[in-house]
């Protein structure tokens, strides 16, 4: 077997060889080995290779020079393995590029061939074109497309699992090779010109906005952690944004973590691509179950959207125990029994383990119900919980029509601001106090968390009034919360839920920086089980 | 508060008004101009005092007549825009001038809240956010070569998109080869019809030879003061080794740096002889970091000893047939290609410049050349010479740990 990464890599060579080529994949969680031999903030899929190359200790490896890690990971692994080549992948695909690329495959054979001492036969390579030779059918107008960096088979397969639209890979692991070797006098070279006129990646000079059609239903846009290319088109279609578009970002060997598919899974059903199923609302009482990262959250409302009870307790080891513990409390206050509920809706990113729920809906769907429900002017939800932070866009008739989230780091959460305390030596509600008149007006420059704690480490060794580290700490969850909130557009009102919201400071410093009040419900963090509990008795 | 703080503050204060900000960051180009030219610090050679003054005029100019220039990346080929007396603006220089003027957290905070990616490279999302501002007035023309860094088509091709300006990309093959120098010869002779349609006026060949030939001389001046470096203590600040990519880059080919270069080797042969122990930097020199300032310039201790990247290109170029000579000098950079043919130059350089120590300085988001860190690191060792790698970023100061920066470095050059 041979080991490639580039869909531009050319196969059918491999496979006419009677070779098998294997797609390498980058899924572990640890690049223990990899970080031994390459720089730690190069992009995880190459260093994920790496690693995949040493654990499963494979010999035979081809890559492209398609962008600066790629060409790194090839400089490492040359004395390392018994074979490897380097193709030149041209950017342009006029008739010297071609000529170029050609001259790049006859080398890789030649390599190949004096490597394995086998010969290559072109009949071969043509049988196996003209197997791939048919043409694409015709997409249904209903699609759904998936474009940016690489993503994993297992959440594509999730996407096209979870929605009723055709799905349209344009990413690096899109099977799309189909050929139509016409000039069968020059095989290789018309091999070579089919291989660069694959749909174009973006370190590509080729202009790619023809990929983009407007009856598409939306697009999901994908990035991985420390590559260059694709943010650039995803900020390019967020400005004209006349297509819903969702963007994730992966550090490729956890995309299928609980946080990305509540992303998609939420933007799917904002787009009314995922289809819920319809229950028929029947009377009596209905159940929002919320299990968060730190609290787990009930709320149990009548068939008049009436609250009767709520709890909120922190989540546990196990996110099951703290449901079930959340859910009898809730019960209890309510005076009710289990058999009194109707339904059971939940949300969060347990709610995937909450086996007496009926139904699972993401939080921000949720988030967004239960906001429009206490406030229906309500156009923009902020809601920080205790690991992420997500801002929520409504329509005038409280659907989600956009949102972001923060991306993995605990910068600008409940966290963030736990971390602080600890390292302060006070406790969260001290940190929730206003401060609004400050001596020193300290900025904090590190949104990491770990960077920023060094930070206050040294403003506290500088005698720093404790007060004022503590207003720029609060300012510095703000500005994280209003950048969230620059990404989709300011529109009022506002609501700010989660654990966050009860941190007067930070809610003091995001109007400030708004330039608006914020409404703060009584409770801001049974909003994303109250909005369960609303989908609960509405059964859709 | 100092007055580049006021001066920073008022920038910020401003930035809903592009116009004036222009304008502001236009009287600090004039002010730092005429600052440079009536205030000369003695302890800075002539010939660094005369590039100091042509960097900030270059950006100066370029930025006030964005009608005759070009926006381009530090490896473009801008021979074609000397010849044609064609302003050249690279990204990198500005993105450094606003870090300068404190403003690039501003911009790269409007970059990212535009949608790039936090771990994308400092000195693009700091143009980015400028010309997302529009700050930056639109030049007639943009050119880009895709060698070396992974950011420069995707910019370019956004902010021509963004701007509605005529874009070249150059495809510079990583490998060379006789058909690879046809392929990027080609393109020349294209970018060169695209500048006569775009500016409306002909490249005259005979003056793009005479610049070709200039660059040459110049070349040859650079491989003479290579000759000197390791004997003598020239560079005062880390500052002027940057500055002098305008000179090795950008601005190569013209009269004014040829005159920089004759004055530089003059300088060098009456410097001071070498003493305390001297540093090779490799890729970047972070400029803007307080422990390396602090402890580099205008140091007696610690001497800058010069850094890979102006010395990617150090051959002839074939002066009969300039547009083939700077295709060859494109794939041929150290740059480009297999890490090796960079190893090879800093081993070559090294063995001329007989520096104490090697600090490599990964600046976040360059992967090209954090990728060979080890590689590096394992030919230092080969030599025989100390190496130190740190992360941190050369533009955007939030990302470099001063602390941890300064522990390490202070044990670094206790180590030499």
């Amino acid at each position: 077997m041979i080991g490639y990464i580039c869909k531009y890599t050319p196969v059918e060579i491999i496979e006419a060889f009677g070779e098998e080529p294997v797609r390498l994949d980058s899924g572990y969680k640890s690049h223990e080995r990899a970080e031994a031999l390459i720089h730690s903030n190069m992009c995880s899929f190459a260093k994920g290779v790496l690693e995949n190359i040493i654990e499963n200790n494979i010999e035979e490896v081809i890559l492209t020079a398609c962008c600066d890690s790629i060409k790194r990971l090839y400089d490492v692994l040359k004395d390392k393995v018994k074979f490897i080549h380097l193709l030149d992948l041209p950017r342009k695909k006029d008739p010297l590029a071609i000529d170029l690329f050609y001259n790049e495959i006859i080398e890789f054979m030649e390599a190949y061939q004096a490597f394995k001492n086998k010969n290559f036969a072109e009949e071969n390579l043509l049988k196996i074109l003209e197997s791939k030779s048919f043409n694409k059918e015709k997409q249904s107008a209903e699609s759904i497309a998936i474009l940016g960096a690489r993503l994993k088979d297992d959440v594509i397969e999730k996407i096209i699992n979870s929605c009723t639209a055709n799905v349209i890979n344009f990413t690096c692991t899109a099977e799309e090779r189909v050929f139509n070797i016409e000039a069968k006098d020059n095989l290789l070279k018309s091999y070579a010109e089919s291989l660069l006129n694959l749909t174009p990646c973006m370190r590509m000079a080729e202009d790619r906005s023809k990929l983009i059609n407007k009856e598409l239903k939306g697009i999901i846009y994908n990035t991985i952690k420390f590559c260059d290319f694709y943010s650039y088109e995803y900020a390019e279609l967020k400005s004209k944004a006349d297509l819903p578009l969702l963007k994730i970002e992966t550090d490729y060997n956890d995309s299928n973590s609980g946080q990305i598919l509540t992303r998609i899974d939420a933007f799917l059903e904002s787009t009314g691509i995922k289809k819920m199923e319809k229950q028929r609302a029947k009377k009596g009482y209905f159940v929002g179950v919320d299990s968060g990262s730190t609290s787990t959250n009930v709320v149990i409302i009548d068939e008049n959207k009436n609250i009767i009870s709520y709890s909120i307790i922190p989540t546990g080891p196990k996110a099951l125990e703290s449901a079930f513990k959340a859910f009898e409390i809730a019960l209890n206050n309510a005076g009710l029994q289990e058999k009194d509920i109707t339904s059971i809706v939940a949300t969060g990113y347990g709610r995937v383990s909450i086996p007496f729920a009926d139904r699972i809906v993401t939080e921000i769907t949720c988030h967004g119900k239960g906001a429009f429900f206490i406030d229906n002017t309500v156009r923009t939800v902020i809601d920080i919980g205790g690991q992420d932070s997500k801002v929520i866009r409504l329509d005038d008739s409280g659907n989600v029509i956009d949102f972001v989230m923060n991306d993995k780091c605990s910068a600008g959460t409940g966290r963030f601001l736990e971390v602080m305390a600890r390292t302060l030596g006070i406790s969260i509600e001290e940190m929730a106090k206003v401060h609004k008149e400050v001596k020193e007006n300290i900025t904090i420059t590190s949104m990491c968390t770990v960077f920023a704690e060094s930070e206050v480490i040294s403003l506290i060794a500088q005698n720093k009034d404790q007060r004022d580290i503590i207003h720029a700490l609060n300012k510095a969850v703000a500005s994280k919360a209003v950048s969230l909130v620059d990404r989709i557009g300011r529109k009022g009102k506002y609501m700010m839920t989660g654990g966050v919201a009860k941190n007067q400071g930070v809610v003091y410093a995001i109007e400030s920086r708004l330039g608006e009040k914020l409404i703060i419900p009584f409770e801001p963090q049974i909003i994303g089980a109250l909005g369960a509990a609303l989908i609960s008795l509405e059964g859709k | 508060m100092d007055t580049v703080k006021i001066y920073t503050n008022i920038i910020k204060d401003n930035m809903d008004r592009p116009e004036k900000v222009n304008k502001l960051i236009n009287f600090g180009l004039t002010s730092a101009y005429y600052y440079v030219s009536f205030f000369k610090d003695k302890r800075i050679p002539r010939s660094l005092h005369y590039l100091n003054k042509y960097s900030i005029k270059s950006i100066k100019d370029s930025l006030a007549n964005p009608q005759n220039s070009a926006w381009v990346n530090l490896f473009a080929p801008s021979e074609f825009l000397i010849a044609m007396d064609i302003k050249p603006l690279f990204i990198e220089a500005y993105s450094s001038f606003m870090s300068g003027f404190f403003i690039e957290d501003y911009l790269i905070d409007t970059a990212e809240s535009r949608g790039m990616s936090n771990t994308l490279c400092s000195y693009h999302k700091t143009f980015i956010g400028a010309s997302e501002l529009n700050i930056l007035k639109k030049p007639k023309f943009m050119m880009t070569t895709s060698m070396i860094c992974d950011a420069n088509i995707p910019t370019f091709k956004y902010l021509s998109k963004k701007h509605g300006v005529p874009l070249y990309i150059i495809d510079i093959p990583y490998k060379y080869s006789k058909d690879a120098v046809v392929y990027v010869k080609k393109q020349l002779l294209e970018v060169a019809e695209k500048l006569e349609e775009v500016f409306n006026r002909k490249l005259d060949t005979d003056k793009l030879r005479e610049v070709v030939k200039t660059e040459n001389k110049t070349r040859a001046l650079m491989r003479e003061y290579l000759n000197y470096a390791g004997e003598k203590r020239s560079l005062p600040t880390m500052t002027f080794e940057m500055y002098m990519l305008f000179a090795s880059h950008v601005f190569i080919g013209s009269k004014e740096i040829l005159h920089f270069y004759e004055m530089l080797v003059e300088d060098i042969k009456r410097a001071p002889e070498k003493n305390g122990k001297s540093i090779f930097f490799i890729h970047l020199l972070p400029i803007f970091e307080k422990n390396f300032k602090d402890y580099f310039n205008f140091s007696d201790k610690f001497h800058i000893a010069g850094s890979d990247l102006n010395y990617d290109f150090l051959d002839e170029i074939d002066e009969n047939d300039p547009f083939k000579g700077i295709a060859e000098k494109l794939i041929l950079n150290s740059f480009n290609g297999e890490i090796n043919r960079k190893v090879a130059r800093i081993k070559e350089l090294i063995e001329k410049i007989k520096p104490d120590g090697i600090i490599q300085f990964c600046h976040l988001g360059c992967k090209q050349s954090m990728g060979g860190t080890f590689i590096i690191k394992n030919l230092a060792s080969e030599l025989g010479i100390p190496f130190l790698y740190l992360d941190g970023d050369c533009v955007d100061k939030r990302n470099n740990q001063e602390g941890q920066n300064r522990t390490r470095l202070e044990a670094f050059l206790e180590m030499l």
